[in-house]
């Protein structure tokens, strides 16, 4: 199937891939033969998305604002199979982790992305990464505008953009085209999000600051209303201000959120203003014809309305408790009648989170050719999606899931943990993550208890790097290394809902990596003790505090 | 501050430049991926000059360093930290297996 509904490169952006590749072929044949000390190859490794962890290179492949095509998807199989050990993990970013690359095997894996238009370029690097978006682009019933477009308008201006290519630290940007916020924009560098004023105009606010890692911060508003042809003009002053004025001297202090912590949200927005007035009517003024032409290639695909309730699905229903219960978790509703977004759930019972095999992802890619317009999307969740279903297809599209061993009923249920890599690859990491979101989702496992508990995120990072989310987990659990023992913190609160974005309060002492299950289960049993009506877990902390959680997991463990 | 070397004992690590996999020096100055057969230091001078024969070696490595390992009766080499233990282990966890599922 064609990639018809979003952008497709052009001859520039195919010559600067190629390009990349070549030099970097080069590079890597300099390095083996000794030319280049690994001191002078690391940042052109690094420039390239190759880390080198703790068993192996790590190529990390950026997947623009998440979206493939199943030409893309199947193309990442086959490197995965062919460069590295036949699976891939999907991550918070939206991206593609390889974690068994050989250097010698990447320049042909960076030329089989390039041939299907696709990088690791700025996916390392103190500049501007991979733009994030809602999964649900372009296909999400609450829907105000395809956030896509303006991700793609944001990746050709940051692209090698010579200004900003050496700033104090990495820059991280998040677009949203709805009033519930599934791209988490409040805990990125900038959030965009898109919504309409009482003129019936629709533009930005522009949220500024936001980030987790070391030091959380929830990003702060400095704009209320960009009209959308400002945006290139409104970022980079953002960006400029912040080159200036980020700290260099320090590592800890030089994300853009320190900045706005140190200096205040006013100031902010007054020094942004103050650049933006300079340079708002420059050649960065967004022409309607750009806006047009970006947005005619992510013209949504011509779905006809079609019948809602579908006597197949119902029987279905009746006859299959995992479907129904897939039916609620898995599937959301679509701007087209009759038509549903799925979620294919990467987080089967006992699985490491984001993980898919070659096989798996081939197997997706022919789902969503039949089944979704050849469209697949990667959540910051680390799941993937299929964004245009019918509903008269719901039944086959769950078998054939079911046999990849991506159908689990667990979308935003306790077992769908979002986890980073963890120490088992990372070089960074002080504890491991996979191993205990495996026991988490294993002993959670059954279904109808996962549905009576309800919606709870856990997020789960191996450091403090908060790669696993844990600070905006409605239960955080961030593994630490006490005299070379892992300890696991737990945090409660955290949200990344739109209006409601927290961040988790750490509940007490860090407990041991044994009895890291247990404690979930005091929490989850305190909750299900307190809870009133419809109350999500986080909903009855909110309401109850933390005492009786507390009082709960130290008398258990 | 120099690392403390005294009271354990050591072997030399790097990552193989190639390919990025765990390699340790072994007696002949050569880099190899079993532990196994990694030179051991047991004491602070021959840590010492390990480290300086692992970083003499550096060709076809990156970032030669020292291990602290425990030694068994029967002679089994185990690092002392965990982060050590998964680099010459490997994964704690079964990794996904590559071809295990497929698409009917």
């Amino acid at each position: 199937m064609p990639d018809t509904h979003f952008y497709r490169y052009d001859d520039y952006d195919r010559a600067l891939v190629s390009e990349r590749v070549a030099q970097f072929r080069d590079q890597v044949r300099r390095r083996l033969a000794g030319e280049l000390t690994e001191e002078q190859f690391k940042p052109l490794r690094l420039t390239n998305g190759l880390y080198l962890q703790l068993h192996a290179y790590m190529l990390r492949i950026a997947i623009p604002y998440g979206t493939l095509s199943t030409r893309q998807l199947r193309q990442l199989a086959a490197i995965a199979r062919k460069y590295d050990r036949g699976y891939g993990h999907f991550t918070t970013r939206q991206n593609l982790q390889l974690n068994w690359i050989k250097l010698e095997g990447a320049p042909d894996a960076l030329a089989m992305l390039a041939e299907v238009d696709m990088h690791a370029i700025q996916t390392s690097g103190n500049l501007i990464r991979n733009v994030t978006a809602d999964h649900f682009a372009g296909a999400a019933i609450d829907e105000i505008e395809d956030p896509r477009i303006w991700c793609e308008i944001v990746r050709q201006w940051s692209t090698l953009h010579p200004e900003f290519s050496f700033l104090p630290r990495k820059f991280k940007i998040a677009i949203t085209g709805s009033p519930n916020d599934r791209a988490a924009v409040r805990v990125h560098d900038v959030g965009l999000r898109l919504w309409r004023n009482e003129a019936g105009e629709t533009g930005f606010e522009v949220i500024v600051g936001g980030g987790l890692g070391r030091t959380p911060m929830i990003g702060k508003t400095i704009r209320e209303f960009l009209p959308k042809d400002d945006l290139l003009a409104y970022l980079e002053a953002t960006l400029r201000v912040y080159n200036r004025y980020g700290r260099r001297d320090n590592l800890y202090k030089s994300r853009i959120k320190i900045l706005v912590h140190e200096i205040g949200p006013e100031k902010m927005r007054e020094d942004v203003e103050a650049e933006y007035a300079a340079m708002k009517d420059s050649a960065l003024k967004l022409t309607p014809e750009t806006i047009e032409a970006i947005a005619r290639q992510f013209a949504p695909p011509a779905l006809r309305s079609k019948r809602t309730k579908v006597p197949e699905v119902e029987a279905l229903k009746l006859e299959n408790r995992a479907f129904a219960l897939w039916l609620k978790s898995n599937v959301a509703p679509h701007r087209v009648p009759g038509h549903a977004i799925v979620t294919a759930s990467l987080k089967p019972a006992g699985a490491p989170p984001g993980d898919a095999s070659s096989a798996q992802m081939e197997g997706v890619a022919d789902i969503a050719d039949a089944w979704s317009q050849g469209e697949v999307r990667v959540s910051h969740e680390q799941n993937l999606v299929l964004p245009h279903v019918a509903i008269e297809a719901l039944p086959e599209v769950y078998r054939a899931l079911e046999r990849l061993g991506f159908a689990e009923a667990n979308v935003g249920k306790i077992t769908d943990i979002i986890a980073c890599p963890g120490l088992d690859y990372c070089a960074l990491a002080n504890a491991r993550s996979i191993p205990v979101a495996q026991r988490i989702s294993t002993h959670f496992a059954e279904l109808s208890r996962q549905h009576d508990i309800g919606d709870l995120k856990i997020k789960i990072s191996g450091c403090i790097n908060a790669c696993g989310h844990h600070h905006v987990g409605h239960i955080g659990i961030l593994g630490v290394d006490k005299n070379g023992v892992e300890l696991y913190q737990i945090s409660l609160g955290g949200d990344v809902d739109f209006g409601k974005t927290a961040l988790g309060t750490i509940l007490g002492p860090a407990v041991e990596a044994d009895k890291v299950v247990e404690a979930v289960d005091a929490l989850v049993a305190t909750y299900l003790e307190a809870r009133q009506a419809d109350e999500r877990f986080v909903d009855t902390y909110r309401r109850i505090g933390a005492q009786p959680f507390k009082e709960r997991v130290y008398g258990a463990v | 501050m120099a690392k403390n070397l005294s009271g354990e004992l050591h072997v030399a690590s790097a990552n193989r430049l190639r390919d990025g996999m765990v390699v340790f020096l072994d007696e002949a100055g050569e880099w190899t991926t079993r532990l196994d057969r990694a030179a051991v230091a047991r004491d602070e001078r021959s840590a010492e000059i390990l480290l300086a024969r692992a970083q003499a070696e550096a060709f076809g490595v990156v970032d030669s360093f020292l291990v602290a390992v425990a030694e068994s009766n029967d002679g089994t080499l185990e690092p002392l930290s965990l982060r050590e233990k998964i680099r010459a282990s490997g994964l704690t966890f079964d990794a996904i297996a590559a071809e295990a599922v497929r698409y009917a």
